[in-house]
């Protein structure tokens, strides 16, 4: 126990903490400028100097830490003296032009001065005066305002990972700088301009367009961007969002945000929102009213149903979707149309890759907290880059990485290039390979647990492809891969982190046998990678062709019956279609009538044209979402939704926690679960829900798992997996799990030609930022990230414009080239008119269901002609 | 000149650096031989009883010193050499590393062994690329006789050395500055605690020790620490390099006995000032320890004598100005040093030293203002003892240093303004 006397009052603790933290325990303020909560002590503001008995010289209270019988003063007249030197010191240099400055209302420095304000006026030397940079389209640099508190880079070094920034110059003429010099070349968080306590560092979306104290609003929601569910403050004006900022202490992202969190708020306001029905006459859409959509559709899909029966009507909902939301419209499609056809963005990768580690290891077997990727001893990291996918999420893997922790990836390392013991890119066949070889080393280091005796049969039985032919496809030596197995055995408690991209290919099936194998045998904690922000909670929410809305499978009587007397409803005993099916069903005239809730189909499913060639052929297409996007093209209803910060909910993220999501505006149109409800009527279907909260509770009662649950009870965000209930028991058949053939694999899929995979990507992943300016402001136009030896053989620079193509189609973009990559594979991302998708080929993995990501056997040309995409967009950012 | 044999400055006449054959004709690695056969402990024993002080500038007892780094339980430990010579006025360890390479190499390997380093790194000022050259032929030499590598002298002990050069910042000379440098990140100094000694390069326990200190180690280990320690001021006693410059016959540097007083070495080694005009100032240690008005220069030369006239020994490089000398310029010029060299990292060295320069240019344009004496002082006490590291403490030191002693200079510079 240590005991201090600070200003006279005695205080214990039982760990040294430092003079600041103690007198804060203590309620004494002490003031500071370069000390950040998030940040570890840097001592170099001095405003934070106190006295400490016995020593001579005033110690910083930020650094210092506390020892027994210490005497701390903060307040005598030698520390008083110092506190006004210092800043005086501050201010000599300082504009002090508060009325042009974005920070003028939440500023420290000007805090501070009100408060201890300094006599002012004797330095008369002339104040050091530099132009602001506004060289970055996103962020504003002002030198003058500098007090080179060092926040930004040690945010940017120690805590972001992306080491962007560095002080440059000596002395007085030190500055701030990111290392690409004018615009930066980093993975834009902002969390440095957040943690700036001055104006020095801004940005640039509301640039003179927010003063704080003219703020009429703050909402604490969760960000809409993926599945981290990183909880964030919106700040309201005029009833619209002016800016989007973590709050430290609040959610798991403890003060941190990305790119997307930070910046993309601003698709909010986006102009080109929907905000009226739309309804095809004659072959063109034109604004109706809310009744005649909804008796259109009414009309239509009940005539469907009576001619075609009611398995012809299907229902897609986004991972952007809220709970209630995705709860009220499968419950619709069951009861109302009386179909399984449900399923979601969540159906191709995520819920595959989830249900098939629930049946093969244990149910919540991928609930694990996020912080605890930092604590876990090793990180295997497949199928995507989780610094990208989940930004805040990758984070953990930097900090464990930074502890020591060996990391490795199959895949491209991408942000975690400077983070990873080794990482592995080859082709997605050779993954699979890789990965078989790779369980069977481990295999004969680790002794099998016997825990899951169906498992450990798989695992015995299992016939390995030689070593030498598993290096020779993946094009690695026989050493890499036993030293890799070797760095894996050595791990007691991995955490192994699974992105949509090994499930989204042809062998994607057994590359989740091997890796429910590898996670078994190595005691790994699962992390599967959530590109949208609720695409646990639509599968929660039953919006699956075969599971009820409580994750258990309908084609268990009682469950059904359970569900059916708690609902009042009757469900077909059979599992609908798969999104994947459903497509496919459409394209072949067997779906007569869709609707789409919330997703862009022509940009989320691989094989643009094919999917163009599926919707054309649907008689009755429905799409309900915030913009008119490519997929409304083709509807016959476009009905405009709200945006997550229009309306409450809940989001529950990859963890399985489950969040409230708050209004924060009020939208131009009508929460989609009451469109729903009042199409639902017409059909005898009453759901009478009033708000959210009635929905919730409605849940709650229908689910074992969500029991006692209710919409104000998770506001606290700590409403975590397995929530109130226990896990839920029941034999998940695992008969049907047959042992692949991995020599085979290798047989059939040689992958001889350049092999394109996606590249999930920081800033323009998923749809929703193509209508955020910032985020099309950082790179407007899709690259190709191309590898060295096969740059150089094709003649291709940096910036070139290359026209990959497949006999699915051809794109064009702009190449970069990239020294990680192999000659045999090359990356793409989803990007709005020049996507990946565009030249994959239709197929669909038939045990997973999930539509292939890749594609092998590319052609890349060089392309003559400019275009740039977007760039009118990322032009209507506000101006200098 | 003195009448006992130079130990430091051994060859320091002769053109061109020792090799290694003539080291050894001298006696050279014959303490390395005790060493190894003794304990470390013992070795280390040997150096707390001679009261070596470190050279370069603070004094921290080196036996202490190390001891700390050897209780700590990490195994992996480092011994780092501060060459970075950066204090003006200072040439001392310059002569060392050029005429004689392996007394340094040699003060290394058994500083290495007595703190249980197995590798080491030369930290070398920049703008010392020759010295670099005669190092590095120097360490060739010392691995083919076998007194660098994984078994020194067939012994099992291992040490290899490394050369790292600045690139010309002077708080790199600042222990923890220089191991962030050396660690590849901007020179700035480091919280301590930790210090060095538990937490230094790559957060491991790290000796870091001047060019000089190590210098005397093969000596101590001849001689023996109680033999050591009789020579020179009984309070911290041993031999010392001084650079003198300035205004005396013959500047350049002396090895002398600790507590020799400036007296002497102005008048008797360096035989008076030029023109044999009048002192009118000396600064003892380098620009960043206070000057001294000559009616101070009784005082011996060592730690403890010049603290008490209100001033420090530094790295021993004693600057002096006869009576033609414009104070004021001299202070100014000393700021703008200190200006330049400021890391950037505190407010009220970054802040304040600029604002200091900036009056004192004024002053010496002649475009001084009432009130400007008392500015420098305020400016310089609000500087004092804020700081995050020494540098800042010491410009606002000097400052207040050449006010207080040349006050009446400062006011006429106001005055014919
Ligand atoms: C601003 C500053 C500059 C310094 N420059 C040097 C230097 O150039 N050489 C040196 O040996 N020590 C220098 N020091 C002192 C070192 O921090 C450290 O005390 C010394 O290297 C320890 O070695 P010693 O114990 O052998 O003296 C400097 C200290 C400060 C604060
Ligand atoms: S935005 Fe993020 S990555 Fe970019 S410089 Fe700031 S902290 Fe670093
Ligand atoms: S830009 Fe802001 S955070 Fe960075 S050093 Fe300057 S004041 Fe501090
Ligand atoms: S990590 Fe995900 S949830 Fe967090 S701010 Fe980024 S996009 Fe939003
Ligand atoms: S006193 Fe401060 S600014 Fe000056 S050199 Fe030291 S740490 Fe850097
Ligand atoms: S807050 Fe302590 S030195 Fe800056």
């Amino acid at each position: 126990m240590i005991t201090i006397t600070i200003d006279g009052k005695k205080i214990s603790f039982e760990r040294p903490v430092t003079i600041l933290d103690a007198a804060r325990a203590a309620g004494i303020h002490i003031p500071t400028l370069c000390h950040h909560d998030i940040l570890k002590p840097y001592g170099g503001c001095r405003l934070c100097l106190v006295e400490v008995e016995k020593v001579p010289k005033l110690q910083t209270a930020c650094s210092q830490y506390v020892s027994d019988g210490m005497v701390v003063r903060t307040e005598t007249e030698k520390v008083v003296d110092a506190r006004r030197a210092v800043l005086e010191f501050l201010l000599i240099n300082h504009p002090l032009d508060c009325p042009h400055c974005d920070k003028a209302g939440e500023c420290e420095l000007q805090d501070l001065a009100a408060k201890y304000g300094p006599a002012m006026g004797r330095f008369a030397e002339g104040k050091r005066r530099y132009p602001e940079n506004l060289e970055d389209p996103l962020i504003v640099r002002n030198r003058e305002r500098c007090i080179l508190c060092l926040r930004c880079v040690r945010m940017c070094d120690d805590v972001q990972g992306a080491s962007a920034l560095s002080v440059t110059g000596r002395g007085s003429k030190s500055y701030i700088e990111p290392f690409s010099g004018g615009a930066y070349d980093c993975e834009y968080c902002g969390n440095c301009l957040a943690v700036c306590p001055v104006g020095a560092i801004t940005s640039r979306t509301h640039r003179h367009g927010f003063r704080p104290w003219l703020m009429e609003k703050e909402v604490e929601t969760v960000c809409s961007y993926c599945g981290v569910g990183c909880s964030l403050v919106l700040q309201v004006r005029n009833n619209s969002v002016v800016r989007s900022v973590p709050r430290s202490g609040l959610g798991l992202n403890r003060g941190l945000l990305c790119s997307k969190g930070r910046f993309g708020y601003d698709c909010l306001n986006y102009g080109d929102r929907l905000d009226a029905p739309l309804m095809r006459r004659n072959g063109v859409l034109e604004r109706v009213t809310w009744t005649e959509a909804i008796n259109c559709i009414a009309d239509r899909m009940k005539e469907i149903k009576r001619e075609n029966g009611s398995d012809a009507i299907a229902g897609i909902v986004s991972g952007r979707c809220t709970n209630e939301d995705a709860y009220v419209f499968q419950k619709f499609f069951r009861g109302a149309i009386g179909t399984n056809n449900i399923d979601s963005v969540a159906g191709m990768a995520y819920g595959p890759a989830q249900r098939f580690f629930e049946k093969i290891l244990v149910q919540g077997v991928t609930a694990n907290p996020i912080q605890g990727i930092s604590d876990s001893d090793g990180i295997f990291v497949i199928g995507g880059d989780p610094t990208a996918i989940n930004p805040v999420l990758g984070l953990q893997v930097r900090s464990a990485s930074k502890k020591g922790v060996p990391v490795i990836v199959v895949g491209h390392p991408g942000g975690l290039k400077r983070y990873s013991k080794r990482a592995f890119i080859m082709n997605s066949a050779a993954e699979t390979v890789f990965l078989a070889a790779l369980v069977d080393e481990i295999k004969r280091r680790r002794p099998l647990p016997g825990e899951r005796p169906v498992l450990e049969e798989i695992i015995n039985g299992f016939r390995p492809a030689p070593l030498e032919d598993a290096s020779k496809m993946s094009g690695f030596g026989p050493n890499d891969l036993v030293d890799t197995a070797h760095a894996l055995s050595n791990m007691s408690r991995p955490s192994i982190i699974i992105g949509r991209d090994i499930v989204q290919t042809d062998t994607g099936h057994m590359n989740l046998l091997f890796l429910a194998a590898l996670t078994y045998l190595l005691n790994g904690r699962i992390y599967l990678l959530s590109e949208l922000p609720n695409e646990q909670g639509v599968l929660d929410m039953g919006c699956q062709p075969d599971m009820l809305p409580s994750g258990r499978p309908l084609t268990v009587e009682t469950f059904r019956k359970r569900c059916e007397e708690t609902l009042g409803i009757i469900i077909p005993p059979a599992p609908g279609l798969s999104y994947a099916e459903m497509t496919e069903a459409a394209h072949e005239g067997r779906i007569k009538a869709l609707y789409v809730m919330g997703e862009d189909m022509v940009l989320g499913l691989p094989d643009s044209n094919y999917v163009r060639g599926a919707l054309r052929n649907i008689e009755f297409l429905v799409v309900q979402d915030r913009f008119f996007t490519e997929t409304a093209k083709y509807a016959d209803v476009v009905l405009p939704a709200l945006s997550w910060a229009e309306k409450e909910g809940s989001y529950t993220n990859l963890e399985r926690r489950i969040q409230l999501t708050r209004k924060a505006v009020e939208g131009e149109s009508i929460e989609e679960w009451k469109v729903i409800s009042e199409i639902s009527k017409t059909f005898g279907l009453h759901m009478g829900y009033r708000s959210a909260a009635d929905i919730f509770s409605e849940i709650a009662r229908v689910s074992q798992i969500y029991r006692e649950l209710t919409l104000e009870g998770i506001a606290d965000g700590k409403s975590v997996w397995p929530y109130r209930g226990g896990p839920l028991r029941y034999d998940m058949h695992t008969e049907g799990t047959k042992l692949p053939d991995i020599v085979s694999v290798m047989e059939e899929s040689g992958m001889s030609g350049v092999h394109v995979r996606r590249e999930a990507h920081l800033f323009h992943s998923q749809n929703a930022s193509r209508y955020s300016p910032a985020l099309l402001s950082i790179t407007p136009e899709p690259h190709l990230k191309i590898g060295d030896i096969l740059a150089d053989r094709l003649s291709v620079k940096d910036g070139d414009r290359v026209k990959v193509s497949t006999d699915a189609g051809s794109i064009v973009l702009s190449a970069r080239r990239d020294p990680c990559l192999p000659d045999n594979v090359v990356l793409a991302s989803t990007f709005d008119g020049g996507g990946i998708f565009e030249i994959t080929k239709w197929r669909v993995n038939p045990i997973t269901k999930a539509p292939a990501s890749d594609v092998n056997g590319v052609v890349i040309d060089k392309e003559e002609a400019i275009t740039v995409l977007h760039k009118d967009r990322a032009d209507s950012l506000v101006g200098g | 000149m003195n009448s006992r044999e130079s130990v430091l400055l051994k060859n320091a006449d002769r053109p061109g650096p020792a090799g290694i054959d003539e080291y050894g004709e001298w006696g050279g690695y014959r303490s390395l031989h005790k060493a190894l056969s003794m304990e470390p402990g013992q070795v280390l024993d040997e150096v707390k009883k001679s009261g070596l002080r470190g050279r370069g500038g603070a004094g921290f007892p080196t036996g202490m010193k190390w001891s700390f780094a050897v209780a700590d339980p990490q195994t992996q430990k480092y011994l780092l050499c501060n060459a970075d010579e950066g204090e003006p006025g200072t040439f001392k360890d310059r002569i060392i590393i050029e005429k004689n390479p392996h007394l340094l190499i040699e003060g290394m390997v058994i500083s290495a062994y007595a703190v249980g380093a197995a590798s080491g790194y030369i930290y070398l000022r920049g703008e010392y690329p020759k010295a670099k050259d005669i190092l590095l032929r120097a360490i060739k030499e010392a691995y083919e006789k076998n007194y660098l590598g994984d078994s020194i002298l067939g012994k099992g002990v291992v040490f290899h050395l490394h050369i790292h050069c600045g690139a010309g910042a002077y708080i790199c000379g600042e222990e923890t500055a220089l191991i962030e440098s050396l660690e590849g990140k901007r020179g700035q100094p480091r919280i301590k605690p930790p210090f060095p000694v538990n937490e230094g390069f790559s957060s491991k326990p790290t000796v870091v020790n001047n060019v000089e200190t190590l210098a005397n180690i093969p000596y101590i280990l001849e001689i023996g620490g109680d033999e050591y320690a009789k020579i020179g001021s009984p309070e911290c006693p041993g031999l010392k390099l001084f650079s003198v410059s300035g205004h005396v016959k013959r500047p350049g540097v002396y090895e002398l006995p600790m507590g020799v007083t400036l007296r002497e070495i102005i008048y008797t080694h360096c035989g008076g000032i030029r023109g044999d005009r009048k002192l009118k100032g000396v600064i003892p240690g380098g620009v960043s320890t206070p000057v001294l008005l000559p009616d101070t220069i009784d005082c011996p030369m060592d730690f403890f004598h010049l603290g008490k006239v209100g001033s420090m020994l530094g790295s021993g490089a004693v600057i002096v100005f006869d009576e033609t000398v414009d104070m004021v310029k001299v202070c100014l010029r000393i700021t703008k040093f200190f200006e330049h060299e400021s890391c950037g990292k505190c407010t009220p060295c970054r802040e304040g030293v600029s604002w200091l320069r900036a009056v004192l240019e004024r002053m010496s344009n002649g475009s001084g203002r009432g009130g400007d004496k008392d500015l420098l002082t305020e400016v310089s006490n609000n500087i004092a003892g804020k700081t995050f590291c020494p540098l800042g403490e010491n410009a606002a030191a000097a400052v207040q240093s050449f006010v207080n002693n040349f006050g009446d200079e400062f006011k006429e510079k106001i005055k014919s303004g």
